[in-house]
């Protein structure tokens, strides 16, 4: 089941927004086109915000330690993170940002709980 | 006979005294020089160009501080102390690079372009670390004539009075230093000079040319006018540009033409050469096709680091990139006056701490004008002059006895005339 997030105008493009209203806090992205993904928001390898983290090409890059994970998919390059992140569907119902959360297990990395 | 060279006789003495020489040696000096002056005046430490896109960055040493300058996504070029706010590792650890954020090294606190904290391990857990005051802590920036210049200081002097205003007034309306369009012109040579000798040996020099006709045979050649020992900057700071040879065509070693002349050069800029230092550590040189710009970078109290910059039209340094234009003749002008300049401090370093020196030397009449240099040193450094005696009498240190009685004769008429910029030539 979806629900509201956050609107359209709270996003930037290029950059990630954390929503720490969920537990484990996801985060929204913008690409610079104007795409929207929900990611996890917590790097699989040690407890950094990948909202904060650098968006290109449809990847974030985790400020803490260059891992990236792919915005479509979660999938995760390179080390030191070796677990991709959970993706959420998305829907942009007008001005709102819909998400629906999945129901798979997160991967946190350790020291972090749900 | 140096009087004959004045259009009128000096009341009072031929010499003026100068700082004595521990002025030049004492670490003790040095230090309050870089606590007072470099690190709260404008300092100009990198060309903007130098840092072209986003996430690009540099460090420099300011005073006894280093910052990182950063080209930032959006908001143009930053400077930050490379201090980590956790536990206070260099953030940046080499000279150079280019960098998504900012990071140490040590614990990975990493900071955006901007400055601000975005993350560190387990951040997300401390909800309370304010992700601004936890920033890096940031350096004042202006950019002007195309390069960056910083001010250390919390509350800094305005730019627009210390800076602009100075030097814009220095080279006054119809000579306009905008008439050069500096901040338009691009880099063709850049030479780095390591040289031994204290920074106001390096501004001294540079302020009188009474040693031109002496150490400096091309540039004589070029402006024989400098035989008379005559600077561009005349007494009571009267706006002199230096005029070329009959026979010379351009600023070149040889006086050989140079390049394509600068578009808006006013007719009286044409065939001659202006100079001007911008306290403390710039020096701004002017000729009708390209423009010579020193930076000074005072390392201890007998080193001082040099770069200097030849600027000229973009499509000339094209030229010059693609190996069709050759600018050594207009390169190797200065560059050779560089060298006899630094040569002759460098000479002169050693006898600042010579018992023969300890009072001092002596400024004749055509560099009666690097009096005001020292005025404002003084001024700057808080040690009294005989006008201040008042003054920060309790900080004064050893030289204070021999700077009261060295300047007694010129402090009344030079200490409120302190400014930042002041006509001047090599």
């Amino acid at each position: 089941m979806s629900f509201r997030v956050c609107s359209l105008q709270d996003l930037t493009p290029g950059e990630g927004l954390r929503i720490d209203s969920i537990s484990p806090p996801i985060a929204i992205f913008m690409t610079e086109e104007g795409e929207i993904h929900a990611l996890d928001d917590t790097c699989t390898h040690q407890d950094a915000s990948l909202a904060a983290g650098w968006v290109e090409d449809c990847r974030v890059e985790c400020p803490l330690h260059e891992s990236t994970f792919s915005l479509r998919t979660g999938a995760v390059d390179q080390p030191p993170a070796k677990r991709g992140v959970r993706v959420h569907e998305v829907e942009v119902d007008g001005d709102d940002v819909l998400v629906e959360l999945s129901q798979d297990a997160p991967n946190l990395p350790p020291g972090v709980t749900v | 006979m140096i009087i004959d060279h004045l259009e009128e006789p000096l009341p009072g003495s031929s010499l003026k005294p100068t700082p004595p020489g521990e002025a030049y040696t004492d670490p003790e000096i040095f230090a309050r020089e870089q606590e007072h002056i470099f690190e709260r005046q404008w300092n100009c430490v990198l060309r903007a160009d130098s840092l072209s896109t986003a996430g690009q960055w540099k460090t420099a040493t300011i005073g006894r501080e280093e910052i990182i300058l950063v080209r930032t996504r959006k908001s143009g070029i930053a400077a930050y102390f490379n201090v980590c706010r956790h536990r206070g590792m260099r953030v940046c650890t080499t000279g150079e690079g280019r960098n998504k954020t900012l990071q140490c090294g040590y614990h990975a606190w990493t900071y955006g372009l901007d400055g601000e904290l975005v993350a560190a391990p387990n951040l997300t857990s401390m909800p309370d670390v304010d992700r601004q005051e936890y920033g890096l802590k940031s350096v004042h920036v202006r950019e002007w004539l195309g390069y960056v210049w910083v001010c250390l200081a919390e509350d800094p002097p305005s730019f627009e009075d210390t800076v602009l205003g100075e030097v814009r007034t220095s080279f006054g309306e119809v000579e306009s230093i905008d008439n050069y369009g500096i901040e338009n012109l691009a880099c063709g040579e850049t030479k780095t000079y390591d040289v031994q000798a204290n920074w106001k040996l390096i501004i001294e020099n540079f302020m009188e040319c009474y040693h031109c006709a002496t150490i400096h045979p091309e540039l004589t050649e070029v402006i024989p006018e400098f035989a008379d020992g005559l600077a561009s900057q005349r007494a009571g700071g009267q706006v002199h540009g230096a005029s070329f040879g009959g026979e010379v065509e351009g600023f070149t070693v040889d006086g050989s033409s140079g390049v394509s002349e600068l578009p808006a050069v006013a007719p009286d800029q044409e065939r001659k050469y202006y100079a001007i230092t911008v306290r403390p550590q710039v020096f701004i040189n002017t000729v009708p096709d390209h423009v010579i710009i020193h930076r000074m970078f005072p390392i201890s109290e007998s080193r001082t680091t040099v770069v200097c910059d030849w600027l000229f039209l973009p499509e000339v340094v094209e030229q010059i990139n693609a190996g069709t234009l050759d600018v050594s003749k207009s390169v190797e002008l200065f560059h050779r006056v560089n060298q006899q300049d630094f040569n002759a401090c460098e000479l002169t370093q050693p006898s600042m701490s010579s018992t023969a020196y300890r009072g001092g030397g002596a400024l004749v009449p055509s560099e009666h004008h690097i009096a005001e240099f020292h005025s404002w040193w003084y001024e700057s450094i808080g040690m009294p002059t005989a006008s201040s005696s008042e003054g920060p009498a309790a900080e004064a240190e050893a030289v204070a006895e021999h700077a009261a009685e060295d300047v007694v004769e010129d402090a009344g008429e030079n200490s409120a005339e302190a400014s930042s910029a002041v006509r001047s030539t090599p």
